[in-house]
This record gives C-alpha cells, sequence and structure tokens, in this order.
C-alpha cells in the first residue's frame, strides 16, 4: 500500500520535475521492465531479445496508425498481441535450452527481427525508422497534448502493475518462482517446466507489446533502434540496477535510466560511463539492486538506533 | 527370473533395462510392487538403485521394457506427467526450493496435482483452501508445521530431509519412491526418520531405497536386492537376511 501512494506521489510529481515527454518515457519502459522482470526475477532466465516484442509491436500497430487511423485502444489491443505472439514464437524456440544457450538464442533471434526491420525499408524505413506515427483524439481526449497522453500512459502503467501484481502473487506467479529456484524439483512435482517458461515469455511479451506502441506513440515514430540490441540490453541494466529481485524493481530501475539518459546526455557525452559504474557496483555488491539498498538503509537505520 | 505378477500389484517393472553407453546401469530388472505394502531395494553403491527410480518417475526413459501403474503402460511417460497418475518421489541429495518458506515448498507440489488450477494466472495463492490444507498435513506429517513460515535453506540438515519428504507426501500420491530418506543423518536424526517412514506405513504404497540394514529390516515388508544393475534376490527381510548370495553381494559375509 505503501508503495502504491510512492508510486501516485511520483506520477503526480514527476511532470513538474522533468519534461512531460521524459515523464512520459519513465512510465513506458517501466511496462517494458515488468514484462521483463517475469522472466528475469522471478523465472531466473535472462532474456537478451525483449526488443524483438517491444520493436514488432511498435512496428505493426504504427503501420495501422498511420495507413489504416486505427484508434488507440485498437492499437494497444494490437500491441499487445504482436507482443504475445512474437513470444511465443521466439519463447518456444528458446525454452528449448538453458543457461547460456538460452541467453543466445533470445539474442540472436532478437538479431533476427532486426535485420528484417533493417531491410524491409518499404514498411518500417528502415534506419529513418518508421515515421508519422500519429496519435489520434480518442472521445474527446486529445492525445496531442503531452500531459493528456501523460496521464493516459500513467493509468495504462498503473494497470500494468496492478495486472503483475495479481499475476506474481498467483498460483502462476509461484511456480515461476519454483522454476527458477529448481527446475529439475518444479517438474518432478508435476509442472511442465518449458510450457511455463513459454507462458512467462508470452506474458512478459504482451507487456512489451504496449510498452511498444506507446513508445511509438510518444515519439511520432518508431526508430530501428526498438528493435535492436541496445534496447533489449537498456531494459535488462536498468532492470537489474532497479533490483530484479522485486515487483517495484524495474519500475525504480526505469526511472533511473530514464532519468539519467535524459539528463545527463546533455551536460557529459560520456555519460555511459555513468551507468558502467553503477552496474558494476549492483553486480559486485547489490544482487538486488536499488530496492535491496533501500532495505539494507532501513535495516541499519533500524538497528544502529539505541535500544530502549 | 520367471515369476508369477500379482494381480495386486500396483506398480510393476517388466524386463526394464537401462544402458549408458556401454553402462548397464539396469538390467533385465521385473518387480511388482504390492500396494499398500514398503518395499526396499537394497543393494551396494552404483547396484542401479536411483537409476531405477528415475526410470520409474520418467526422469529418462529406458532402453527396453515397460514400466505398469494399476496394469497401465506408462514406460516413457515424462516427469511432470508421473505426479499426477499419482506417483511421487523424495530424491536422495536433498532438493528443495531453497529460498521458499516450508509452506511453499508443500504448497508447489500440493497445488500440482491439486483438482483445479481454476485462477492459475489471477487468483491469490491463499485463496486455494484445498491445497493450503494439503501442504499442512503434509508437514504435520513429518512434523515441521511449527517452522512452516521458515525459509528452506535456513533449517538443519535433518529438517530439510523432513521436508524433502514432506514434498512428496504433499502430492498425495498412491506410490511414494523413498530414496534414501536418511542420507547424512545422525543416529538421533536417523531413528526419527524410522519413526516417521513407519508411520506411513498403510497410508501409501512406499518403495524405499535406503543403505542403512537396520532401517531397511525393521520396517520392509518385502526387499528386493540390486547388484550389478540386476535383480539378485527378493522376499521377506528374514529370507533375506539368509540368503548366501546377497550376503556374498552385499552384507559381505558380515552377519547381520
Amino acid at each position: 500500500m505503501r508503495a502504491f501512494f510512492l508510486i501516485l506521489i511520483s506520477i503526480c510529481v514527476l511532470p513538474l520535475i522533468v519534461r512531460p515527454v521524459i515523464a512520459t518515457e519513465i512510465w513506458i519502459f517501466a511496462i517494458f521492465g515488468l514484462g521483463l522482470n517475469l522472466l528475469l526475477g522471478y523465472t531466473g532466465l535472462l532474456s537478451f531479445g525483449q526488443s524483438t516484442f517491444f520493436g514488432s509491436a511498435a512496428y505493426v500497430a504504427g503501420w495501422l496508425l498511420k495507413h489504416y487511423g486505427i484508434n488507440v485502444f485498437i492499437a494497444l489491443g494490437i500491441g499487445v498481441g504482436v507482443g504475445a505472439l512474437s513470444a511465443l514464437v521466439v519463447g518456444y524456440l528458446c525454452v528449448q535450452r538453458s543457461g547460456l544457450y538460452f541467453i543466445m538464442l533470445t539474442f540472436a533471434l532478437n538479431q533476427l527481427f532486426y535485420f528484417v526491420a533493417y531491410q524491409w525499408t518499404s514498411v518500417t524505413g528502415g534506419e529513418d525508422g518508421m515515421q508519422g506515427v500519429p496519435r489520434p483524439e480518442f472521445l474527446g481526449l486529445d492525445f496531442k497534448d503531452p500531459l493528456v497522453y501523460y496521464v493516459f500512459v500513467s493509468v495504462l502503467f498503473l494497470a500494468s502493475l496492478w495486472l503483475m501484481k495479481r499475476i506474481v502473487e498467483s498460483p502462476l506467479g509461484r511456480i515461476l518462482q519454483a522454476i527458477r529456484e529448481n527446475e529439475v524439483r518444479a517438474g518432478a512435482v508435476g509442472y511442465h517446466v518449458p510450457r511455463f517458461k513459454l507462458l512467462a515469455f508470452v506474458i512478459g511479451g504482451a507487456f512489451s507489446g504496449v510498452a511498444g506502441v506507446l513508445y511509438a506513440m510518444l515519439f511520432g515514430i518508431v526508430p530501428l533502434e526498438a528493435i535492436g540490441f541496445v534496447f533489449s540490453g537498456n531494459v535488462v541494466f536498468a532492470t537489474l540496477i532497479g533490483g530484479s529481485g522485486s515487483l517495484y524493481g524495474p519500475i525504480i530501475g526505469s526511472f533511473v535510466f530514464i532519468w539519467l539518459s535524459e539528463s545527463m546526455s546533455v551536460v557529459w557525452a560520456r555519460w555511459p560511463l555513468l551507468l558502467g559504474v553503477a552496474f558494476v557496483i549492483v553486480v559486485l555488491f547489490l544482487r538486488g539492486g536499488v530496492v535491496e539498498a533501500w532495505h539494507r538503509f532501513w535495516t541499519w537505520r533500524r538497528s544502529s538506533k539505541p535500544a530502549t | 527370473m520367471a515369476q508369477v505378477l500379482d494381480m495386486a500389484a500396483i506398480l510393476e517393472t517388466r524386463n526394464l533395462s537401462k544402458s549408458f553407453g556401454a553402462l548397464a546401469a539396469v538390467q533385465d530388472v521385473s518387480l511388482a510392487i504390492e500396494a499398500g505394502g514398503l518395499h526396499s531395494i537394497i543393494g551396494p553403491n552404483g547396484a542401479g538403485k536411483t537409476t531405477l527410480f528415475n526410470l520409474l518417475t520418467g526422469s529418462f526413459p529406458p532402453t527396453s521394457g515397460r514400466i505398469l501403474l494399476d496394469q497401465q503402460d506408462v514406460t516413457g511417460t515424462p516427469a511432470h506427467r508421473i505426479a499426477h497418475l499419482g506417483l511421487s518421489r523424495s530424491f536422495q541429495r536433498t532438493n528443495v526450493f531453497p529460498a521458499f518458506s516450508l509452506l511453499q515448498n508443500v504448497w508447489i507440489a500440493a497445488f500440482a496435482t491439486g483438482r483445479s488450477w481454476n485462477g492459475l494466472l489471477f487468483r491469490n495463492t491463499d485463496q486455494y483452501p484445498e491445497a493450503n490444507e494439503q501442504a499442512r498435513q503434509a508437514l504435520r506429517d513429518v512434523g515441521l508445521i511449527d517452522k512452516q513460515n521458515h525459509l528452506a535453506r535456513e533449517i538443519s540438515h535433518g529438517e530439510q530431509r523432513q521436508l524433502e519428504l514432506a514434498i512428496a507426501l504433499a502430492a498425495r500420491p498412491r506410490v511414494l519412491l523413498l530414496d534414501e530418506p536418511a542420507a547424512g543423518l545422525s543416529p538421533e536424526e536417523t531413528r526419527r526418520m524410522v519413526a516417521l517412514v513407519r508411520s506411513l506405513k498403510g497410508r501409501y504404497t512406499i518403495v524405499l531405497i535406503e543403505h542403512k540394514m537396520d532401517i531397511i529390516m525393521s520396517v520392509s515388508d518385502r526387499i528386493s536386492v540390486m547388484h550389478f544393475g540386476r535383480l539378485i534376490a527378493e522376499g521377506a527381510p528374514a529370507e533375506i537376511q539368509r540368503n548366501p548370495e546377497v550376503r556374498r553381494a552385499y552384507l559381505g559375509g558380515v552377519a547381520a
């Protein structure tokens, strides 16, 4: 409940601190992170190909928005569908292997999608990206107004968070964690492990798809990078910094990552160096990311208070 | 080995063999496990006992031969299906979910074989009264109910062995396969484990692999002896103790 209020306050305060576009991007990236974390944090699967689902959904919905004038909600529905479907195909191939081979497969298939987008210039615009993706008005809501769109994205983010909370607290969430903890035993007690991994992929893909469509509408363009491996890496990066062991980790990670990259890139061209340092610190000392740092800080505060 | 296959057999193997390359880990094993009894499988290290368990629970398919559960051919059924057929196992090396509480450890097994997976994606795990009760009962059976909220990685080795057993029990199996439940236990803990296994007798059909002779002789209804992948003897505990071939192979001539 306290976390919920903190998020609500952040949603209200954020557009006062940063430009609405950046504020919007933070919540979009958080939805993307929520989807990845179901795989990374809960199932223990490091997917280096999340931008496959993000980008595919953005391209398909972007194309339909541009040429067929579909409304925003249909675009989002298509994003969910394309994200889930591409995750079904990619996931099906990836869950056949584990460990390093699994990671390489997610990466390789991502590259495959990337080159399709790169080559298919008549549709995707290739290196120039798919430009001119509109943000059509719907039911009197003028999404072209950055603040209206910000509120819209925030509401969708809250809905995504609520949905993900339900999922991770459901039997599925516990089964995925059981697979992370001990795959062999999870199979022995009666769970078809590859099928559950695939389900995690599909759900994660649907979240990525929503994020992809929102992203395309935010910037009015689907850049080629949106389906590239750097983008896949960024969401892993952000989630690890925030803390993959917690539901809220990817949200904090998204905040840190987007805010740093937007504010620092103006000041200092070598800003990714800072991210690198942050990443090293997390990997070496803080496996639970910012969330763990927060917990440690409070335990330390409590224990250092004199006993009365 | 010619034998009359008992109609009351709940679990049977017929000429079951498994080879890993040139190594014949299990050779031509025909076993009949009678419903309701406690059937032990003994043999020196490397005799193929655990491989036999792995075959029975579908960890890998046999090279040849058949496995029958309730007269139904289940040969080649994958591990995750076996649990749903009422066959449940514990592992020789503790194989639990370390970051889970004890209750969550058994809950995951109780839910797997539960009657309904309704709400799999959105209902809170607290809202499955049947699985929750089944999980608590499994912890009660092994005497760990007081520690239900402890994490599995934080309890003692002896308690982890009890938890290992509880996970197998939580599925409410018809046949319980126990792979050295007393492995690595102190004499005191072993005594407790023997009492525990004895308390389960009659409630489940039990197949037990064990090294400690005192356990086997005191709790078994029937004993099968494996040596180099083959069954070399089968009978009641007293018969096995008298069998000269068994003494040579396994007891090393020491009078038990």
